[in-house]
């Protein structure tokens, strides 16, 4: 066992001479001493082993396989666009291999593309619904030819241009070839005129008819009329007077200067 | 390359230059892959371990601020790493066993055959031994006597005080001779066989 001499002035770095010293007079580190020259000349004889060519080579090829953790985040960036190449995703890939963090990191990225949405309380869509502002309709050309007055307006305003440019509906038809469509629809006229013409002239014919008949049954009754006055002045003047009521009043006949009157008026 | 040159070199890393990350690996691809040696002794898990390596440091450029020198930043990120397969190692049952394939990238070439087992030995016995102490005196140990890095690089690297480190590597160098004085005591034999056929002493 050492007296621990040897360990304080190793530690001091003081000279080997000194150590030297102390080994000559202390029996303990003199063995101790002894031992380390012993180890340390088998120390001396051991050489440096070698890698070989060929793995210095790949460790030299290192920068193909991997990526360091900065770089992991710009490709992890990358990769969640879908804009990463096929070396750099294997690189990213290896470097998650052996980098916890850096996979811990691309897990939690891609957990949270997958996370449901949160959903309101019942209360939350009734208020945003009422105090959402009263949206004013966007002028739509549909809109405008629902509107009967729209629709009108915009007819109007085709036919307008229509004229202004010229365009004549039966020049269309003629020239797609429709000229049998337009002797059927003359021929189709015709008719209809005559047809008009024959119903005016059969109506004119009932109307005078019937005013014939309407003037001879005006005339017989006039006729009659004027006979059944005559009878009544002819019965007035031979009858008698008549009867008063209770009341004074005549019942029935008319006083004889009255009838005389009417019969005058007649 | 000073400090200045070193954030350079990192901020063209980042800024994708090949040649910049070439100029890296250049520098310390051979150191990295021979602390992963140290930690392993398979040519398989240390070039594996190396690889791993230099993916943290590439995934890792922009936290380097070139406060210190980048090899101690680079082993500062490594160490875990490290240290994750050296426990893993650990838990083998050979862990202990050091086969002559694992020693053999570490001799030098010796013309005497007789010396060059006795080399053999002796390093096998150094790693049986390395393997038996703490972890936080052997990956001093490591990085320090069998990397050759200097006790401020380390200090940086642990994020430990230079005193610290000089400690735990003093203990960590007793601890090593003394199970390596033990083990030839137990075995006395064989080494002093091999001892006197190579005619060195041991």
């Amino acid at each position: 066992m050492s007296c621990g001499e040897l360990e304080r002035l190793f530690v001091a770095g003081a000279p080997e001479e000194e150590a030297r010293a102390h080994r000559a007079g202390c029996p303990s580190c003199a063995a101790l001493g002894n031992d380390l020259d012993s180890a340390a000349r088998i120390f001396s004889t051991l050489r440096t082993p070698e890698a070989s060519r060929f793995f210095i080579a790949s460790l030299q090829a290192i920068p193909s396989r991997t990526v360091d953790c900065e770089a992991a985040d710009l490709l992890a960036a990358a990769e969640l666009e879908g804009e990463i190449s096929a070396a750099d995703g294997e690189r990213l890939a290896f470097h998650r291999s052996r980098c916890e963090a850096c996979a811990e990191a691309a897990g939690v990225l891609a957990d949270a593309r997958g996370l449901a949405a949160p959903a309101p309380a019942p209360w939350v869509l009734g208020r945003l619904a009422a105090s959402r502002p009263e949206k004013k309709p966007r002028a739509s050309i549909w809109r405008l030819v629902a509107n009967p007055k729209g629709a009108i307006a915009l007819a109007y305003a085709a036919a307008v241009v229509v004229m202004l440019t010229g365009f004549n509906p039966a020049d269309l038809a003629r020239k797609a070839g429709v000229a049998r469509l337009e002797e059927t629809a003359k021929m189709s006229a015709e008719t209809a005129g005559r047809s008009l013409g024959d119903r005016i002239g059969a109506f004119e014919e009932d109307a005078v008819r019937r005013l014939a008949v309407w003037k001879g049954h005006v005339t017989g009754y006039g006729r009659a009329a004027i006979s059944r006055a005559i009878q009544l002045v002819m019965k007035t003047e031979s009858q008698p007077p008549p009867s008063r009521g209770k009341n004074g009043e005549e019942k029935g006949y008319l006083r004889k200067e009255e009838t005389r009157t009417e019969v005058w008026r007649a | 390359m000073n400090g200045t040159e070193e954030k350079a070199l990192v901020e063209r890393c980042r800024r994708g230059e090949d040649e910049a990350w070439r100029e890296l690996v250049d520098r310390f691809g051979q150191k990295i892959y021979s602390v992963a040696y140290h930690f392993t002794l398979k040519r398989e898990d240390a070039e594996e371990l190396a690889q791993e390596i230099f993916l943290k440091i590439f995934e890792n450029l922009h936290r380097y601020d070139g406060g210190f020198p980048l090899v101690a930043w680079i082993v500062s990120l490594s160490r875990n790493l490290c240290i994750d397969r050296y426990r893993r190692r650990k838990r083998e049952k050979s862990f202990r066993f050091v086969s002559d394939d694992a020693v053999a990238p570490l001799l030098t070439s010796q013309d005497d055959p007789a010396a060059e087992t006795l080399q053999k030995e002796r390093t096998k016995l150094l790693f049986s031994a390395l393997a038996e102490i703490p972890e936080d005196l052997a990956e001093i140990l490591v990085l320090r006597d069998l990397d050759g890095m200097a006790y401020e690089e380390i200090g940086q690297a642990l994020a430990l005080p230079d005193g610290t480190v000089k400690s735990r590597l003093f203990r960590a160098r007793a601890e090593v001779a003394r199970k390596i004085r033990e083990r030839r005591e137990s075995s006395g034999g064989t080494f002093a066989s091999i001892a006197a056929v190579a005619g060195a002493f041991v």
